[in-house]
């Protein structure tokens, strides 16, 4: 690794002192991502730092107006065994599972499986259908993002240098909500290939009430498929629905053809999964019903 | 600021060393401590060959920067032993046969003791999911699960 200087700020505030004073730092959380990048040159701060230093970014908390609220340095294996998120966002224990292996969720966090900004991370596509909401906070104030927003290109966010995020807002579940996350694996843990996050919310009358459907690993950032929720809106959902939404992901989506597979394979996978998703989803609702 | 003395706690001993910011947990442990247990193999932490557990949770000393766990409670292969009592795990796995030329053995045997910590009664199933982020490229991997099984029905006998 070329050198850098190490800090570790003692607060918030500080921390964001040292991004405003040190142009060219990075922010270490569990350092999985960025110390291989630094391995291989891919960056090269000249100052790193140290965020698990400040306090108070590891809590979990719900409150039924305003939803969960998950620190930005909670590991991914604290989020997935958390009785909050186990209780009321299962989708999000699912993700979460399929991120590499123990010794990965134990180091790795949940701010940085996001800020990473890697299109096949796990965690993404089930926040996006959860309407996350991710706050990011500077020296000069703070400002609140739909992550469905956050991510920008292939590695890269909306996130300035010089900006933490700090806190992932969840809001709370609307009711009968059925819920699917699915993925498509090299080996059963191993690199996601792709991956699709869906929601399906019935009302009294049995029709769809909401839809959200998102997209892992299938172009340069997590996707949202938005017209999921025109097709299915206030509709009775069926079989031909299903399909149209499958098309629908697999016309909007930007696949790379890499060695987990071509952009045809994925594209094909993204609507094979879709349409097991969508159905998943629905079961999950009618049996809350 | 270039190198700085730091203190660490390793496998219940104190220590001083002279440290860069870019030094790893890896390097620390096998080139200022000669605690050569914990290996250097793929290096990004894929292989789990460089795995060591730090407050009591798994970490990848490769993609670990040492400064970053200063008077932090670090725990290598070196460390689990009872003086000249072989921890169950060790023991299984000699009598299991599970090594074979041994590289993978430390960072096996490591993940399988935070497995039991966790869960006393793993299944099969439980104990290869536990292990799927460790590979071997002797073994086949059959005599490693045994090992551990073996190893935790001795722990919650008292055999072991």
């Amino acid at each position: 690794m070329r050198y850098f200087e190490y800090l570790e700020p003692r607060t918030l505030s500080e921390a964001c002192e040292f991004l405003d004073t040190y142009p060219e730092a990075k922010i270490l959380a569990g350092g999985l991502s960025l110390i291989n990048l630094l391995k291989i040159d891919l960056v090269t701060p000249r100052y790193l730092i140290n965020l698990k230093t400040v306090p108070g970014l590891t809590n979990i908390e719900f409150s039924v107006d305003k939803g969960a609220t998950v620190g930005a340095l909670v590991t991914d294996q604290d989020v997935i065994e958390s009785p909050i998120i186990c209780g009321r966002y299962p989708l999000l224990v699912e993700a979460g599972r399929k991120i590499a292996s123990l010794a990965i969720r134990s180091q790795g966090t949940v701010g940085g499986n996001i800020c990473h900004a890697d299109p096949s991370a796990d965690f993404p596509p089930a926040l996006i259908v959860l309407n996350s909401r991710l706050k990011a906070v500077s020296s000069k104030g703070q400002r609140i993002v739909p992550i469905e927003d956050f991510f920008v290109d292939y590695l890269e966010s909306v996130l300035e240098t010089s900006e933490i995020l700090t806190e992932i807002e969840i809001p709370a579940p609307l009711p009968n909500t059925g819920w699917s996350f699915l993925e498509l694996n090299k080996t059963w843990n191993s690199a996601t290939v792709v991956s699709v996050a869906a929601t399906i919310s019935l009302d009294s009358g049995g029709k769809c009430g909401a839809a959200r459907l998102a997209l892992g690993g299938s172009g340069l950032t997590p996707i949202k498929v938005t017209s999921a929720s025109d097709i299915l809106i206030d509709k009775e959902v069926n079989p031909n629905l299903v399909e149209e939404v499958s098309l629908e992901a697999q016309k909007i989506c930007n696949p790379i053809s890499n060695v987990f597979g071509s952009a045809d394979y994925k594209r094909e996978m993204v609507g094979i999964l879709t349409t097991r998703a969508m159905n998943e989803a629905l079961e999950r609702a009618k049996a809350m019903v | 600021m270039g190198k700085q003395v730091a203190s660490f706690i390793v496998n219940d001993r104190p220590y001083e060393v002279l440290i860069e910011p870019q030094t790893t947990l890896a390097e620390l442990l096998r080139d200022h401590l000669d605690l050569t247990g914990t290996k250097f193999n793929c290096e990004v932490g894929e292989c789990g060959c460089c795995a060591v557990i730090v407050d009591g949770k798994l970490a990848r000393s490769c993609l670990t920067l040492a400064i970053t766990v200063r008077d932090k409670s670090i725990l290598t292969i070196e460390g689990i032993a009872n003086g000249n009592i072989l921890h169950p795990l060790q023991q299984a796995f000699i009598d299991y046969g599970a090594i074979q030329c041994g590289f993978c053995t430390p960072g096996m045997i490591l993940t399988a003791k935070v497995l039991l910590d966790k869960n006393p009664e793993p299944t099969r199933e439980d104990a290869k999911e536990a292990l799927s982020a460790n590979l071997c490229r002797c073994t086949g991997y059959v005599k490693i699960i045994d090992a551990v099984l073996g190893a935790a029905e001795r722990m919650r006998s008292g055999t072991g």
